[in-house]
């Protein structure tokens, strides 16, 4: 064997042995095969960056996002409903497994955390609008998602914004109406101040 | 802070929306901080809160209580705790086909084939059983929530959102199947959200019966709304059967008697333990069940029940506990099961969400006396682990089909798994 194969072997087995971590919850330890996403991952972090963890304002991190919410995210690219002219040809020809084994590998990378840092106007603000949305109720306590909910904690801003104008806009997939009701009540200007806030949380 | 006087004006908006612990909220902040003026102009109408969100109290808002969505991308049996899965003595579970993502509703055709149905994909899929082995294939796609489906005759007919459509010949041509024919349309002219996808099911009356659920958890429904309906696939002609059902989202014909019995989950938001949901016998036409004034025959809703008695409605055959989302619904009828399960119903229950210890996720089977009166024990448990957990269960039965040969197939949307249940002396 030589160092490389060593290196990625021990990387592989580090991703599963995390996945399991992350997936041990109550419904029992039931990792997909995080080393077979990390393979198919490759093509991804060109964009969404290293292990997952985007460094550009409009391109979201995936690492450490929820794996229910990733990968059923990739498949609604792949299935149409989620439009998207980027990502829909590399979700195209995805394997239901790959869907869940990319989703494996990224959840289980943790997520460095982007440049941008709200003032403490803006988090203040933002955590006003967050509180009146109670967004907590479904993305979890500290805003880190939770089974097909996503991670808001660290987002990137960009990215954060363009999601909650689709949603206001009813141009953004919804599995149940919640984000689209939720955004209709945002001001422009509070879309500017909840992405900044959410991409601020450390 | 960058334009802050629109902000402050939308923040208002938001409060208003948000109800009267947001608008409590905004006081309490506000004593700390700026006061907040005003608005100078009204804040756009809000949209509707997503159906399983209306009706909450305003203390309710900040529950932590959610639905839990299915894995959509299916999950392998391999990853599963499949030993779990407990049946009465000489009965046995395996995993017949999976891979069928978000697996709904079952139904069987002439030749064999088992057509699945879904509501947050758009796909009908058929999973081929040749010589002990599943083959799975996604036929119909592009389709409006299908979670519908019968087979009678050749033909497969489907239930999407808004309308019903019949598929003629199509298990001669499962690689090409034929173009969808309408048989009923325009069910959904809203188009909003609410409970408006359909179980289907083919009466011996040759009519297709179908739900048309309630727009919110609580609300008054328009008189197409929160109802049972049948369809002539001949005509097109549509009747009402019964209504104040919130959402029917199973039903079958007793084999005696020819009555119909359907499920029906009752509204959310109570409290954990009222109200129940409920089975029914249609034992007439134009029966009305309740909704929105009185459920589970004997409890008046505390907002829209005012004025109203619930000696007004028909009452339901059983209550089968709160929140515990009875879907699929069918009669025993095969030779395989022992003799004291024929004609016995099996209900897949699909919950609890709305409810701080969670119960259900399993099959029931209920017995029906000399009187008809029916009683209910678990046939298949298992799937919830942690009654307190978030989420619960790893599993969730949706629908039941019976096979030829007498077994019982169980569909999993949570998986994307359907399960066989034989009987073996």
């Amino acid at each position: 064997m030589n160092i490389g194969d060593f290196v990625r072997g021990l990387v592989a087995a580090l991703a599963s042995a995390a996945t399991l971590l992350v997936f041990a919850g109550p419904a029992a330890a039931l990792a997909a095969d995080a080393a077979a996403g990390m393979q198919k991952a490759q093509v991804c972090v060109a964009c969404h960056g290293s292990e997952g963890s985007s460094v550009i304002p409009a391109i979201p991190s995936l690492a450490g996002q929820p794996a229910q919410f990733i990968a059923t995210q990739l498949l609604m690219f792949r299935e149409g409903k989620r439009k998207d002219a980027q990502m829909a040809p590399f979700a195209a020809n995805l394997s239901n497994a790959d869907l869940n084994n990319i989703a494996a590998y990224f959840a289980a990378q943790k997520l460095t955390l982007p440049a941008t840092k709200s003032d403490a106007t803006t988090a203040e603000a933002g955590a006003r609008i967050a509180k009146q949305l109670n967004c907590v109720q479904c993305h979890g306590a500290t805003l880190m998602g939770q089974q097909h909910i996503p991670r808001l904690a660290g987002q990137q801003h960009e990215y954060l914004k363009t999601q909650l104008r689709g949603f206001k806009a009813s141009t953004r997939f919804d599995m149940d109406g919640q984000m689209t009701s939720d955004a209709q009540a945002l001001s422009d200007a509070d879309i500017e101040t909840l992405a900044n806030y959410l991409a601020g949380l450390r | 802070m960058r334009n802050s006087a629109s902000h402050r004006q939308s923040v208002v908006g938001l409060a208003r929306f948000a109800g009267a612990v947001a608008a409590t909220l905004l006081i309490i902040n506000a004593g700390a901080q700026t006061p907040v003026a005003p608005p100078a102009t009204p804040a756009a109408a809000p949209a509707a809160p997503p159906s399983w969100q209306q009706g909450r109290s305003a203390e309710q808002t900040k529950s932590t209580l959610h639905p839990f969505a299915p894995h959509l991308t299916g999950r392998p049996s391999s990853e599963l705790p499949l030993d779990k899965l407990k049946l009465p003595p000489g009965f046995k579970i395996e995993v017949w086909a999976e891979g069928v993502l978000e697996a709904r509703s079952l139904a069987l055709g002439d030749k064999g084939t088992v057509f699945v149905g879904n509501r947050n994909l758009s796909d009908v899929y058929a999973v081929i059983d040749s010589g002990g082995k599943r083959e799975v294939k996604k036929i119909l796609k592009d389709l409006n929530s299908p979670n519908g489906l019968a087979f009678s005759k050749g033909t497969l007919f489907v239930a999407e959102r808004h309308r019903i459509t019949r598929y003629d010949g199509i298990e001669n041509s499962l690689d090409n199947p034929p173009a969808a024919k309408v048989v009923i349309d325009n069910l959904d002219p809203s188009k909003q959200p609410g409970h408006f996808w359909k179980f289907l099911a083919l009466g011996p009356d040759g009519k297709l019966y179908f739900n048309i659920g309630s727009p919110g958890n609580i609300v008054v429904p328009n008189y197409t709304q929160a109802a049972i309906h049948r369809v002539d696939p001949n005509t097109g002609v549509m009747e009402t059967i019964a209504q104040g059902v919130r959402n029917s989202v199973g039903m079958d014909w007793h084999p005696k008697t020819r009555q119909l019995w359907f499920t029906n989950h009752a509204r959310d938001w109570i409290s954990d333990d009222l109200p129940n949901d409920t089975l029914h016998r249609v034992t007439h036409k134009n029966m009305n069940f309740g909704y929105p004034f009185c459920h589970q025959g004997d409890l008046p809703d505390p907002e829209f029940g005012k004025g109203r008695t619930c000696r007004e409605f028909d009452a339901p055959a059983a209550k089968l506990g709160p929140h515990i989302a009875p879907l699929g619904m069918r009669f025993y009828t095969g030779k395989m099961f022992p003799a004291e399960y024929q004609d016995n119903m099996f209900i897949a229950m699909h919950g609890s969400w709305n409810r701080s210890t969670k119960h259900g996720y399993n099959v029931m089977r209920v017995t029906l006396d000399a009187a008809g009166k029916p009683s209910m024990k678990p046939f298949l448990e298992g799937f919830l682990t942690d009654e307190k957990g978030d989420p619960p269960m790893w599993g969730r039965p949706v629908d039941v089909l019976q096979m030829r040969d007498g077994a019982l197939l169980v569909s999993d949307d949570y998986n994307g798994i359907i399960y066989r249940i034989s009987y073996k002396k």
